[in-house]
């Protein structure tokens, strides 16, 4: 069985300096799955998502995405570092979606698209813009192609930079905090891209304070705080009787 | 309702619309006194540089096109040219080494730049041209082998060699400066995107990070040409024949010396105006908030309904 589209994490830790983000944290995403995670801001919810593509190091525990080591090799003795290239190969297979977008503002929507494919697998320029045309189509934005981000709204963005991700034709989707920085009424045309994502069938990994996302679309949800999960499971069960006190706290909150 | 639409034209001409009457701004006594000051100033400065025969304008006048002189500018702006694009690249390349991940290289990038920055171009000038005291044979080859070609370090530090290699390593020194600001001045944002793509280190650094930090460097590299067209004079001391060695060597035989420094000065002056101007242009772009738009931008006509995602 092909293990593309999975995460497999045991006892991740990492620090930065003397404070320590993440204890031992575990996850398991299984291929096609939608899993939420949600806690207060400094939760290390973001860390935890940052590490699963390489944007932090993990400091020790076992990292397992697409079913290989995630970044390093593994000897008898110890874990190994790859080499940068074969970093950004499993990188590749590893789409990430910024808070900030995070488009490049110096080329257009299309070209944005285009950079993945062309620039890093070396597609055929033709090509990767019709595939870019057929992305743009599908996150809702025909004919935008030729705008400059900075001529986007934040949710047209949002959209450009899902289908960026997408272009590189990922087994993995990473979201981190995509709606936070919109306007309240762009946020529904982003997470209408992200459920239409999931009905696909894509593994993906949300960390949001969209309660009524993770409600209707995500299969599984973590409650984290201080760095570890307090309560994880089924997503409409821990929304609605939550077991933990920290999160009966934190869901009283923001509901 | 205005009483005075209804009148004859006289009273129209003389009664404007309130809603149309300039705005005028207020003058304090002191801006007429600035004026004042200024005008008075300016008429002494003139009568005095007018009248004075020790000026000697008939001699600016007749050297002001001098052949020697003429060919000592030119030198200067390949003096300036060269330096620049040299500069530039060396720059680039430094700037480069000092933000790297690898501590050896980041740290001979700044020894370099500490070395470069923290002594007078002028003494690192003259060194240059006396290396020949230091290493009066150099061998181009591979160490502790035999494998090499010697070089005779006296016939190649010519002075024209020892200017562009003085200025150009100094000048590499700031622009490395320059060209690293306008790398940090890219958002961590960016780099995180190119590395989730999986971008490698270079397309990253071609396709991400210059264009983006071109807009900050732009301008400031255009500051450090305008500069080093007068920082170019300093050759003058390694015998170097620039503009104002040129000056120098006429009035070393005629002793007017003080018309020859105003024809190189009125040169100088001349070519900085002229490159302030292009200089101007390109700030102008850089600074507007619209430059976050790249010139091949279209005007954002959003036709099209915006798309309801499916």
């Amino acid at each position: 069985m092909s293990a593309d589209g999975t995460i497999h994490a045991r006892g991740i830790r990492k620090s930065f300096g003397p404070k320590t983000v993440l204890h031992e944290v575990d996850l398991d995403v299984a291929c096609g799955e939608v899993c939420c995670i949600i806690g207060p801001s400094g939760s290390g919810k973001s860390t935890l998502l940052r590490c699963l593509n390489g944007l932090e190091e993990v400091d020790a525990g076992v990292l397992k995405v697409n079913g290989e080591d995630f970044g390093y090799y593994e000897t008898p003795t110890a874990y190994h570092a790859l080499g940068r290239k074969r970093l950004a190969q499993q990188r590749t297979r590893i789409g990430m979606v910024f808070q900030q977008f995070n488009l490049f503002p110096n080329m257009t929507a299309q070209e944005n698209i285009m950079a993945g494919p062309v620039l890093v697998k070396g597609a055929e320029k033709r090509h990767a813009a019709e595939e870019a045309e057929r992305l743009l189509a599908s996150v809702g934005l025909r004919g935008f192609g030729h705008c400059y981000p900075a001529q986007l709204s934040g949710g047209q963005q949002q959209r450009v930079a899902i289908a960026r991700s997408l272009a590189m034709d990922p087994q993995i989707m990473l979201f981190d905090e995509p709606t936070s920085a919109l306007d309240p009424e762009k946020v529904g045309e982003v997470l209408a891209v992200m459920k239409d994502l999931a009905k696909k069938g894509m593994t993906m990994v949300v960390v949001t304070h969209e309660m009524g996302f993770a409600r209707e679309v995500s299969d599984s949800l973590l409650f984290m705080d201080e760095g570890i999960v307090v309560e994880r499971g089924d997503a409409r069960e821990i929304l609605a009787n939550p077991k933990e006190a920290r999160t009966q706290a934190f869901l009283e909150r923001v509901l | 309702m205005l009483q005075t639409t209804g009148h004859g034209s006289e009273r129209k001409t003389s009664v404007t619309d309130p809603a149309l009457k300039p705005r005028l701004r207020r003058r304090g006594a002191f801006e007429y006194l600035a004026w004042a000051l200024c005008v008075l100033l300016g008429a002494g400065v003139l009568y005095s540089v007018s009248t004075n025969p020790n000026f000697q304008w008939g001699v600016v006048a007749k050297y002001f096109t001098e052949q020697t002189i003429l060919n000592g500018l030119m030198l200067t702006i390949f003096l300036t040219v060269a330096t620049m694009l040299l500069g530039t690249l060396l720059g680039l390349v430094l700037a480069i080494m000092r933000s790297s991940r690898i501590k050896p290289v980041a740290l001979t990038a700044g020894v370099y730049l500490t070395l470069f920055r923290g002594t007078p171009v002028l003494v690192q000038l003259i060194f240059w041209f006396n290396i020949a005291a230091l290493y009066p044979n150099l061998t181009l080859g591979i160490p502790f082998t035999d494998i090499g070609v010697p070089v005779d370090i006296n016939t190649l530090m010519s002075p024209i060699t020892a200017a562009l290699v003085g200025l150009t390593l100094n000048e590499a020194a700031y622009m490395a400066e320059i060209i690293r600001g306008g790398f940090s001045a890219v958002g961590k944002g960016q780099i995180e995107a190119a590395d989730s793509l999986g971008m490698g280190s270079w397309t990253k650094l071609r396709k991400v990070i210059i264009p983006q930090a071109m807009p900050s460097i732009i301008p400031a590299t255009g500051n450090q040409f305008i500069g080093m067209f007068k920082e170019t004079s300093l050759v003058s001391v390694l015998g170097v024949a620039e503009l104002l060695q040129s000056a120098q060597l006429i009035y070393a035989r005629t002793y007017e010396t003080i018309p020859l420094l105003i024809v190189a000065s009125l040169w100088y002056l001349v070519m900085t105006l002229v490159l302030s101007y292009p200089q101007s242009l390109l700030e102008k772009r850089y600074s507007r908030s619209t430059s976050r738009l790249p010139r091949k931008a279209k005007k954002a006509v959003l036709t099209e309904p915006e798309g309801i995602a499916r």
